[in-house]
């Protein structure tokens, strides 16, 4: 299993259009791919949209992220990219 | 059964806000999208197996649905409107809620339809909690999908479906971004419905396609019936229902004489406009979204006079990347043809934008909105800076500047877009030329016009907000529309103004807003010297005939006699007796200012 923790930074925050991205970015890989509020508060199967927006992460939040599974090290860096990227968002 | 007929017979009248423009006289098509009625059904156990499968039935065909909203909403509402239905699609796909729905299914022996309710209502419930206010508005596209599973169920036809008669009125409670989607633009004449406001989805697609819409009607939905005679007009904010012999024949008489213009569109095609005695005048279009480029063409503009940028952003208010920007624009300028399109920067801020910014300013429209924004976000001004430079070279482009209170804030944006011209210069990126205008719609702005006008290649003059800063009043606000005087002497007087400065400095002016779509205003703006209008396309018909039957020598006068006027009451009674008494043909009375109730 590899882990790392990843920053929201795209201004609307895991929002529908970012969600649907992750998920169609988490899908391509076999690996489980989770997120967790870093207080462990909520955790979400990033595989899924509804459980994603569940997670409420605006902006600023940060979350672990954990992938386990046969492609666990190319799933867990397409995911850190989208995360980096703020989601294609420009940033201000 | 008397009682029936009597009701059937009573008119009944219903006021809301009229969100784009038109009168019509139709047939009521009802369309449920509220709560469906749910009921429990407990099943046989050899039943359950086959209530699953109904289930995926419903749901592969909901899925079908959404992949065709998808891709028609991404040809006719743009892609940054068509992702939503790919969420759309990934919830339906989502076995958080169909495992669910199935558990509940096999182990409860729940009928589907209860089965998705109760699953749906456990998520719902979560979202509720949301503290977010963008993250749990996402809740109503989990509510649109699971409604979408419900019709399927229930196997109805969809929407698009449906045989739409000839003159079918849509009343809904609301329409949900995929059914707006849904409809079959070609048959519905007007839309009205209970909830909405000027920025709802349904009134931004309306407008765009030139459907006369009414929002805000209560409880409209609940009292008509599909089939009933029904009014719209949206120019009074009013919906008619049942109306009378006389009220039906009284809009028919109007729609037949004014308004009918719109589906004679395409007449007189693209020839130069020019009035009785000669004086070409510039029709162009104002365009928001990509639904609306069939209409520029369709409708005779030449060019558009503005592109408002800011719609490219997603509902939620995400930034466009260069990229997207680069080819939203690309597309804007094809369209335009060689008469260009001038592309207004984002009229970011204040009432534009709602939610992660507006809710920190106490008084939106006076904050940091328009070119301010962009100045302070200075990455946003330069991400759209070279998208537009980058596609002027498809075809000719010019930026407008929105909101300037103040010759710098021309100054510090020309700065940077210089800055990203030489840097793609350096980069040996391919970029055309543009020229750099100045909205004019702020007090300090028309007093210092001469000034301005040396700077800038060209003036924007934007007449709503031109109005709402001169008069101080804010136009999204019923307590003050008394005040609210497109008319007032000191309006005309800054248009006068304005324009003289650009003539002065040999730069050209163009009055974009909502006067120059309504033909006596119209009329007044280019006896005042405007020869360059631009307005929502599917305006143009009708202020093209009605400018192609008046003469400039006669409406300067008038005009003339407009500025002299003490207060916006006479200005109206200027326009008008002079425009009604002039030019009936082209004047009845609905269609110049109402009178007012003399104190």
């Amino acid at each position: 299993m590899v882990e790392q923790r990843v920053m929201i930074t795209n201004r609307l925050g895991l929002h529908a259009r970012a969600a649907a991205q992750l998920v169609r970015t988490a899908s391509c890989f076999e690996s489980v791919l989770r997120l967790e509020r870093i207080d462990g508060s909520a955790a979400a199967d990033a595989k899924s949209i509804l459980s994603v927006l569940m997670l409420a992460a605006a902006r600023g939040t940060e979350l672990r992220a954990t992938a386990e599974g046969a492609d666990e090290h190319e799933a867990m860096a397409a995911v850190c990219v989208l995360f980096e990227s703020g989601f294609g968002e420009s940033e201000q | 059964m008397s009682e029936r007929v009597r009701h059937k017979g009573r008119e009944e009248r219903w006021r809301g806000l009229g969100v784009s423009d038109g009168i019509v006289v139709g047939r009521a098509l009802r369309i449920h999208n509220g709560t469906r009625q749910v009921y429990r059904a407990t099943l046989e156990e050899g039943d359950v197996e086959r209530e699953v499968r109904r289930l995926r039935a419903a749901v592969r065909l909901a899925r079908r649905q959404l992949l065709n909203i998808k891709s028609r909403a991404e040809t006719e509402l743009g892609i940054e409107h068509a992702y939503i239905f790919d969420a759309h699609l990934l919830m339906l796909e989502d076995h958080k809620l169909l495992d669910d729905v199935e558990n509940f299914i096999r182990t409860e022996h729940a009928n589907a339809e209860w089965a998705v309710k109760v699953a749906a209502d456990r998520i719902l419930a979560v979202y509720a909690e949301i503290k977010d206010d963008y993250l749990r508005e996402r809740g109503s596209d989990i509510e649109d999908v699971v409604q979408r599973i419900l019709v399927a169920l229930s196997g109805e036809p969809s929407l698009a479906l449906r045989n739409l008669t000839e003159d079918a009125v849509v009343i809904a409670e609301d329409l949900l971004p995929s059914a707006m989607a849904e409809l079959d633009f070609e048959h519905v004449r007007a839309i009205a419905t209970d909830a909405g406001g000027w920025t709802s989805h349904t009134a931004i697609i309306a407008r765009g396609l030139g459907i006369p819409a009414v929002v805000g009607l209560r409880d409209l939905h609940r009292r008509a019936r599909t089939g009933d005679e029904v009014v719209v007009d949206s120019y009074a904010g009013e919906v008619i229902l049942h109306p009378s012999e006389a009220t039906a024949e009284h809009y028919r008489y109007i729609v037949a004489s004014s308004s009918g213009a719109r589906y004679a569109a395409t007449e007189s095609g693209h020839d130069p406009l020019r009035t009785l005695d000669g004086r070409e005048i510039t029709l162009r279009a104002n365009v928001e979204l990509p639904a609306e480029y069939e209409g520029v063409r369709r409708f005779g503009a030449r060019g558009i006079g503005l592109f408002r940028s800011e719609f490219l952003l997603t509902q939620g208010g995400a930034m466009p990347t260069e990229a997207a920007q680069y080819k939203a624009y690309c597309e804007v300028a094809l369209l335009a043809g060689e008469d260009g399109a001038t592309v207004r920067l984002f009229d970011l801020g204040g009432d534009k934008m709602g939610g992660a910014y507006s809710e920190t300013e106490r008084n939106p429209a006076l904050g940091l909105r328009a070119i301010r924004f962009s100045l302070r976000h200075e990455e946003v001004l330069r991400t759209q800076a070279r998208a537009v430079l980058r596609a002027a070279a498809c075809g000719r482009l010019d930026i407008v500047l929105p909101m300037v209170s103040d010759i710098t804030d021309v100054r510090r944006a020309r700065r940077v877009i210089e800055e990203e011209r030489a840097r793609l210069e350096s980069e040996e990126k391919e970029f055309g030329a543009i020229r750099i205008g100045a909205m004019i719609e702020v007090p300090s702005a028309v007093l210092t016009a001469e000034k301005m006008a040396r700077e800038v290649d060209f003036f924007s003059l934007g007449t709503n907000d031109l109005v709402q800063y001169l008069l101080a009043v804010d136009r999204g606000n019923d307590e003050v529309a008394d005040w609210f005087r497109s008319l007032h002497p000191a309006v005309l007087h800054s248009i006068s103004r304005t324009l003289k400065a650009a003539e002065a400095a040999s730069i050209p002016a163009v009055v974009c807003g909502e006067m120059a779509s309504t033909p006596a205003y119209a009329v007044v703006l280019i006896g005042l010297g405007a020869t360059d209008l631009s307005m929502t396309a599917s305006f143009i018909p009708r202020v093209r005939r009605t400018i192609a039957g008046v003469r400039y020598d006669e409406a300067a006068p008038i005009a003339a006699e407009c500025l002299q006027c003490e207060a916006a009451d006479d200005v109206e009674e200027v326009v008008r007796e002079r425009l009604g008494a002039r030019w009936p043909h082209l004047f009845p009375a609905k269609t110049l200012p109402a009178q007012k109730n003399k104190e």
